[in-house]
């Protein structure tokens, strides 16, 4: 006969998995969905905590290179006051993209943890690689945050000037995107960066 | 001999006079002028030796060549949103170039610079 006492572990196993003679089902079922819902609410209130402004610029390597370039740009200030935020380009709306993009984003903490940009110079030197990333991200999604905001279909002939004008409509009609044209938009373009037709 | 020797210096120091003048009060930095130019997405309607929408910039240089007020022409152009005329015969505001930190005009006028340089 085995006289040996359960571990830890195992007697917390027995104990989740023994049915509740005490508690009715409705009961556990009603404590269950209320917790979901404050374990659900906490988890994407957290979550959208890490999508505002303030957060991204609370590291020094954000709030020194590319927050002072963006600052200058049309997204931050602009004739009709709507501001886009680091995380309405760099982060998907809809839930589940913006999970993936989220988790991918984690590995930014080994970078900061190594100090992989923490001065100017190695921001500057790793610039380009940085930028690619991103543009090809955008590219892979069709720029699906530019489009959170801007569409072919909303641009009008008579507000728009006339080249960008026609030139957004041959680039509809070609299949372009964005950031096919647009880079360097709202940061200093890296000083590798060659235009294709210059 | 002597008036020969002080001829030749004279000679010498005229034609470092006149080389000194010559040349631009400001040495250009065409990979600053390039990186605001992109920056700026001038690139979008010129280049440097293809005309666009806009015409290219040895076509700008050389309709500006030999003006006194060239510098100063091109400064306005791109900075004031004055018209441009376009090749369809249309025209448009020019954009107007910004710089980091905002309204520097040394990166204006070495961007001017170098597309006269062309």
């Amino acid at each position: 006969m085995n006289n040996e006492k359960p571990g830890a572990f195992r007697r917390l196993w027995n104990v989740l998995k023994r049915p509740s003679a005490k508690y009715s089902f409705i009961a556990i079922a009603g404590v269950s969905f209320v917790a979901g819902i404050i374990f659900w609410g906490g988890f994407n209130t957290g979550m959208e905590m890490t999508n505002s402004l303030e957060f991204c610029v609370t590291c020094h390597e954000m709030r020194d290179n590319v927050y002072q370039e963006y600052k200058e740009t049309i997204h931050y200030s602009n004739r009709s006051g709507v501001r886009a935020i680091c995380s309405d380009c760099h982060v998907p709306k809809d839930w589940l993209h913006k999970i993936i993009r989220k988790s991918k984003a984690s590995f930014e903490i080994w970078g900061k943890i190594t100090g992989s940009i923490d001065t100017r110079e190695k921001f500057e030197a790793r610039r380009m690689t940085l930028a690619t990333h991103e543009w090809e991200r955008m590219k892979a999604s069709n720029s699906r945050e530019c489009r959170n905001c801007h569409s072919f279909e909303a641009m009008s002939p008579e507000l728009q000037k006339q080249t960008p004008y026609r030139k957004h409509m041959k680039a509809r009609e070609e299949g372009k995107t964005c950031i096919d044209c647009h880079k360097g938009i709202a940061h200093h373009l890296p000083k590798e960066y060659v235009e294709p037709d210059e | 001999m002597k008036l020969t020797a002080c001829t030749a210096r004279a000679a010498t120091v005229a034609c470092a006079s006149l080389l000194l003048l010559s040349l631009p009060a400001r040495a250009v930095d065409a990979e600053a002028a390039k990186s605001l130019a992109r920056q700026n997405n001038c690139f979008k309607c010129h280049a440097v030796d293809k005309d666009k929408d806009g015409p290219s910039y040895k076509k700008v240089a050389e309709k500006f060549r030999g003006k006194a007020n060239a510098e100063a022409r091109l400064i306005e152009h791109i900075t004031s949103g004055e018209k441009a005329k376009f090749p369809d015969g249309h025209e448009e505001e020019h954009k107007i170039v910004k710089t980091s930190p905002p309204k520097d005009m040394d990166q204006i006028r070495n961007l001017v610079d170098w597309i006269l340089a062309q």
